[in-house]
């Protein structure tokens, strides 16, 4: 990664225009892998936002019968206070995606902006600001995160910032890395000779030619959140108030001798929404880098 | 060689130090009362609570704090945990070896299972074969650990009643040599096969992607040209070229892991540092957190210095460059 690319390429076709980006959505549906994803998210997306639609019962309505096991009223049973596991499961979509969607752009930003500062600009910039990259990288994550929500508590936006907190290093490196592949090259000493201004060159020249890994990265990295954010709810760590996945399995771990209904439904939506991720950014890539994606390798 | 050692070595030392500042910086903005949390849910006497503060010296300004704190720490002292009444170091050394015999066997099972399913899936000529194991990495990989530690718990513990539940053994124990290596081997079992198989699909993802890359270079032509077998191409070349990437990842998590398998060690009551942080966290027992914490950023610095070392041994264009 530290090496700089003087390679004299011309500066790829950058998907900048509103055109651009939707000619990409159409060729990510036409790959298996992202076909699959996107299906998935878009049917977790509208079930979190028609939870009260879907949902037969307040998620935290108790209901009369407790540790029921699934039956056709309620599809995945309930819990140890008669609560709709089912209803559950839909209404903690919300808090699953909200904060691995908005960690990741939290993320994104933060790290973004380091990158770029750090990627743009040699010398001292640079050093001090990937020595504090590496820092973040060195703590174990979830130990990071979880000293974080110990400390300042487990306010819905505080726990979102604290997931955050856990991920951006990474996507710093990776806007970083092409931050320094393309500072040398050719268009951008041109856009110099031009007296174009530093942020011009930053955000009009670098950026729509770094941004397609990055969009990769950040699909990754919501799926990630999604994980931190169950760990953390199966800590008994999140926000009480908000039902959550991952809030769920800290309940079922008392009732693993009695209820495992408590423990598969909510753990499989998690699996469900992180391989939809996963699958999205794996045809993601394919669209971007049509030489990384599905290619088999094989040794004939 | 000895150099290159050095260097990473001092390398560290600053990294540490950032992270002990930082740990001590995070707890000092923290809206509980350690006296409170000492006392439980009742008035706190003053003269107590006078006495507890110059024990303790809660009192002294923040910087006086941090340097003294870092003083001990050279001296090997991590403080006193007042929720245990025993020193921090003690508690770390007593959990220490049971986060790492726990991490130690679930890599010992996860490096090669990854490493056979990544080559197999990346030099296969059976698209079936290859499909087959990356959709199965891609499932296992989504599942958090701590929810397959509780399927396992529910179908292989409660249910088939092959395994305990959790712990690390009986209170009582009778069992010698070999009785006792297997009584250790059930309690082990099951949270060793939940990380062993997560950590392996992620090694064998990486695996098969790093094969891929080998097998586009020109060297494995040359290889195939000069009419060497498929196992020996496989043998020779292939596998210590990607290795590489596999040995930085496998080595953070490994470092990782030994600070603790927090959500795995609280499935199991796997009573190793992992535990003792999460309840430390909740009895607000910061001398304990901020031990932890810095336990396991050495045990990660130590572990990307091994990476380091088995880097330059395994790539000598490395060692020529530092």
């Amino acid at each position: 990664m530290g090496n700089s690319n003087t390679a004299a390429a011309p500066a790829p076709a950058a998907v900048n225009s509103d055109r651009g980006w939707r000619a990409l959505f159409a060729q990510l549906l036409r790959t298996r892998h992202g076909s699959l994803g996107a299906g998935i998210l878009i049917v977790m997306a509208l079930v979190a936002l028609m939870a009260g639609m879907i949902a037969p019962f307040d998620p935290l309505q108790q209901t009369q019968t407790s540790l029921s096991p699934p039956t056709a009223e309620y599809l995945f049973g309930t819990d140890n206070i008669g609560r709709d596991v089912f209803s559950q499961v839909v209404y903690g979509a919300r808090s699953s995606l909200f904060v691995g969607l908005g960690a990741a752009l939290a993320a994104l930003l933060v790290g973004g902006t380091i990158g770029i500062l750090a990627g743009y600009f040699q010398g001292p910039v640079e050093a001090v600001l990937m020595r504090v990259v590496e820092l973040f990288q060195t703590l174990p994550v979830i130990i990071l995160v979880l000293c974080a929500v110990a400390l300042f508590g487990s306010n819905f936006w505080l726990l979102i910032a604290a997931v955050a907190l856990a991920i951006w290093p990474m996507e710093a490196r990776l806007v970083y890395g092409q931050y320094i592949k393309l500072r040398d090259r050719e268009f951008i000493a041109a856009a110099r000779v031009a007296d174009l201004s530093t942020a011009h060159i930053m955000f009009r020249e670098i950026l729509p030619n770094a941004i397609q890994p990055v969009i990769v990265q950040v699909a990754l990295d919501a799926s990630i959140a999604i994980l931190i954010e169950a760990g953390l709810g199966f800590l008994g760590l999140s926000d009480p108030d908000m039902v959550s996945w991952g809030r769920l399995l800290f309940v079922a771990q008392d009732y693993m001798d009695s209820a495992w209904w408590m423990s598969l439904f909510p753990g499989a939506a998690i699996c469900l929404a992180v391989v939809g991720l996963n699958l999205f950014a794996d045809g993601l890539n394919e669209v971007i880098d049509p030489r990384s994606g599905g290619a088999t390798g094989g040794l004939q | 060689m000895l150099r290159f050692v050095g260097r990473r070595a001092l390398y560290a030392i600053p990294l540490l130090f950032a992270i002990v500042v930082l740990m001590f910086s995070m707890l000092h903005l923290i809206p509980g009362d350690p006296v409170q949390a000492l006392v439980g849910d009742y008035p706190v006497p003053p003269a107590y609570r006078a006495a507890i503060e110059e024990k303790y010296r809660l009192n002294d300004p923040f910087l006086v704090q941090v340097s003294n704190y870092l003083v001990n720490i050279a001296q090997g002292d991590f403080g006193f945990s007042y929720q245990n009444q025993r020193a921090v170091l003690d508690l770390i050394l007593e959990r220490a070896p049971r986060t790492i015999l726990l991490a130690s066997v679930s890599f010992g099972l996860a490096i090669p299972l990854g490493m056979l399913i990544g080559i197999l899936t990346g030099t296969t000529r059976r698209p079936g074969v290859d499909k087959f194991w990356t959709t199965t990495a891609l499932i296992a990989y989504a599942i958090p650990t701590f929810w397959l530690g509780q399927l396992f718990v529910m179908f292989f513990a409660l249910r088939l009643g092959w395994f305990p539940t959790q712990g690390i053994g009986p209170l009582v124990s009778r069992a010698q040599g070999f009785a006792w290596l297997m009584e250790k081997l059930r309690y082990l079992a099951l949270p060793v096969l939940a990380f062993g198989i997560h950590e392996g699909m992620r090694i064998a993802r990486i695996m098969r992607a790093s094969v891929v890359d080998t097998l586009s270079q020109g060297y494995i032509i040359t290889a195939r040209a000069k009419g060497l077998s498929r196992g020996q191409i496989i043998r020779g070349h292939v596998l210590r070229n990607s290795s590489l990437p596999l040995v930085t990842i496998a080595g953070y998590a490994f470092g990782s892991a030994l600070g603790g398998a927090v959500l795995l060690e609280t499935v199991f009551t796997w009573p190793g540092l992992g535990l003792l942080l999460v309840d430390s966290i909740r009895l607000r027992d910061n001398m304990t957190v901020v031990g932890v914490v810095i336990f396991s950023a050495v045990a990660v610095v130590v572990m990307n210095l091994v990476v380091d070392l088995l880097y330059a041994a395994l790539d000598p264009r490395i060692r020529t460059m530092g």
